[in-house]
């Protein structure tokens, strides 16, 4: 009896330290959040796949790109919608340098260094990390078509597919795919903006911690896409602040000309000539709808026979000051 | 490809809008309507000028052609048409095989264009057969254009008709013909253009003239409306090629204008 308790102590010890302590010996800088949230214990989103299946992720990632895939009969799957491709809006790239500040500012000079475009929508890389979606007021321009979306991202894929893209519903093999292909673009442990310590506390997890370190890597990327709708300017002076063409020249650049050039999605491309910023110079002037504080804040809507329409920037999206940066460039151009 | 062999190499961006839509005047213009892409186009002319108030400066009469080109690629488009001229239905293939590229690319955009109409209006002629075949029509084109600057585009058209059935024995069942276009951008949505097509000698009757037009362009955002005047009535090859009669100096110009309506029918890959 004696010699049985020498042996079961140490051993029941042993047992509790290694209960207690990390598995998480492989997680590295490419391990997906959710990998690691799930080790953590934390229950999975109802978009999980129960499994990665590399068909769906390519059929997905050619959803998203090309509006269109080779579907499971064998032939190529009818576009998604006529008029835009997911890209159209979306990013699928980290887009902000720090996931948990959304910034337009800082995202600006991100994108520029990126070589990526500053568009309206929430990038679809990470799009998988968010807890709700079609947030504030999204209510307004869908109203109660963004209730199911808020809370589900298939749901929300749907109505972008359906209603944002003035395409169709999506059959459920393609929504499975785009929602594959989601999760394999989510976030990485790497993309997080951690401290030396907050990353050794992650990768130190224990079940005595896990709470904490979920804790911790929530809040080191934002769980949902804040959209507050601004309204243009009520002095036709702009937002009385001071224009920096520079970088007025990027946001056309890489956020009008994303979608205003040959061959892309608007039907009007935008170049670079002078009649061209004039136009845009005598829109301001005479304060009509089509005056860029007016169609960036309030966009246009789609409606029939009209389904192209372009979708409006929230100021998370382009702020005031951005918006001032952009007039600059413009009357810069046009004088 | 074929810009490539011809001018070496294939770098710089390509140029756009050289011209603002597919049509200058009655001619085509080398743009090509985008994949998928639908063309609904609605084209007036009404009668002479010259009729005075009698015939309301020519409104009293009109003549019209509806038309829809698609888009089967960015660089091919077909296009079918109905005239109440001569009750006349054509239908055209037109691809643009090289494009005017910035930096050392092609100095120039070039799109081939080929046509065929058949008039379904009864031949009056008790002296001849009346064979299908004689009611056909075909033409051909070399579209050869340049965007010279932001506001300015020449376009230079080579052109040959065929007439399977011509009514004098001194007109010609082919005629050549050597067009000239041009754009000039007033405002970002406002340009005018001209268009010109010279017969070359002796092809035509005496009385035929070479075609002349003038007009502006007025674009929104899936719109294009032309307003125009024109010595010519027909709005296919055959009609303003070979069978002009106005006379500018005489008054014999008509008014006009085309209202075009874009549809995508199809989805595509975006930029």
């Amino acid at each position: 009896m004696k010699f049985s308790l020498k042996v079961i102590i140490p051993f029941l010890i042993l047992l509790i330290v290694t209960s207690t302590a990390l598995i998480p010996k492989k997680w590295n800088d490419d391990t997906p959040i959710y990998d690691i949230l799930k080790e953590l214990g934390e229950s999975m989103p109802a978009h999980a796949p129960t499994s990665r299946d590399e068909e769906k992720i390519k059929q997905g990632r050619d959803l998203i790109f090309d509006g269109r895939t080779i579907g499971p009969n064998g032939k190529k799957s009818k576009f998604i919608s006529k008029f835009y491709v997911c890209t159209s809006c979306h990013n699928t790239s980290q887009e902000d340098p720090d996931l948990s500040v959304l910034d337009p500012e800082a995202r600006l000079d991100y994108v520029a260094e990126k070589g990526m475009k500053f568009l309206q929508g929430s990038p679809l890389y990470g799009i998988a990390n968010r807890e709700t979606w079609y947030n504030d007021d999204y209510y307004l321009k869908y109203g109660d078509l963004v209730k199911p979306a808020n809370k589900s991202l298939a749901e929300a894929t749907q109505l972008c597919a359906k209603v944002c893209s003035s395409g169709r519903y999506l059959e459920d093999w393609e929504l499975e795919a785009i929602l594959a292909y989601f999760w394999d673009i989510q976030i990485k442990l790497g993309d997080l903006n951690l401290s030396k310590s907050e990353k050794e506390k992650i990768l130190n997890a224990s079940s005595g911690n896990s709470k904490e370190v979920i804790a911790l890597l929530k809040s080191k990327y934002a769980l949902k896409s804040p959209a507050t709708f601004g309204d243009p300017p009520k002095d036709h002076d702009g937002y009385k602040l001071q224009g920096r063409p520079e970088k007025g020249k990027l946001l056309y650049e890489l956020s009008c000309q994303s979608c205003h050039v040959d061959g892309g999605v608007a039907g009007m491309p935008f170049d670079n000539t002078k009649i061209t910023f004039q136009k845009f110079k005598r829109n301001l002037e005479k304060h009509t709808e089509y005056n860029i504080y007016e169609i960036s804040r309030h966009g246009t809507y789609a409606g029939e026979g009209k389904p192209r329409y372009m979708p409006l920037y929230p100021k998370e999206k382009m702020s005031d000051q951005q918006l001032e940066d952009l007039k600059a460039y413009i009357l810069q151009e046009a004088s | 490809m074929l810009s490539v062999l011809l001018f070496g190499q294939d770098k710089g961006e390509k140029v756009s809008q050289t011209f603002k839509d597919t049509r200058v005047v009655n001619g085509h213009s080398v743009e090509t309507n985008k994949e998928g892409q639908m063309k609904m186009i609605i084209a007036h002319r009404f009668g002479e000028v010259n009729g005075g108030l009698k015939e309301f400066f020519g409104l009293d009469q009109s003549t019209i052609r509806l038309g829809l080109d698609y888009g089967l690629f960015d660089w091919l488009t077909i296009g079918i048409g109905r005239s109440s001229f001569e009750k006349t239905v054509d239908g055209f293939l037109k691809a643009r095989v090289i494009n005017q590229r910035d930096g050392n690319g092609s100095p120039v955009s070039i799109t081939l264009f080929s046509s065929m109409a058949i008039k379904t209006l009864a031949i009056n002629d008790e002296t001849r057969p009346d064979y299908n075949r004689v009611r056909y029509t075909y033409a051909n084109q070399a579209l050869i254009a340049r965007k010279f600057s932001d506001r300015f585009s020449l376009q230079l058209m080579p052109t040959h008709v065929h007439n399977n059935f011509v009514i004098h024995k001194d007109k010609k069942n082919d005629v050549i013909s050597i067009g000239g276009a041009g754009l000039f951008q007033l405002t970002k949505l406002v340009s005018f253009k001209a268009e010109y097509y010279y017969a070359l000698p002796d092809q035509l009757l005496d009385d035929n003239t070479n075609s002349l037009s003038l007009g502006f362009d007025i674009e929104t955002k899936h719109h294009v409306f032309q307003l125009h005047l024109s010595n010519s009535r027909g709005m296919i090859e055959k009609f303003f090629v070979t069978q002009t009669f106005g006379e500018w100096e005489k008054g014999d110009i008509m008014l006009g204008f085309n209202i075009t309506r874009d549809f995508q029918i199809k989805g595509k890959k975006y930029k």
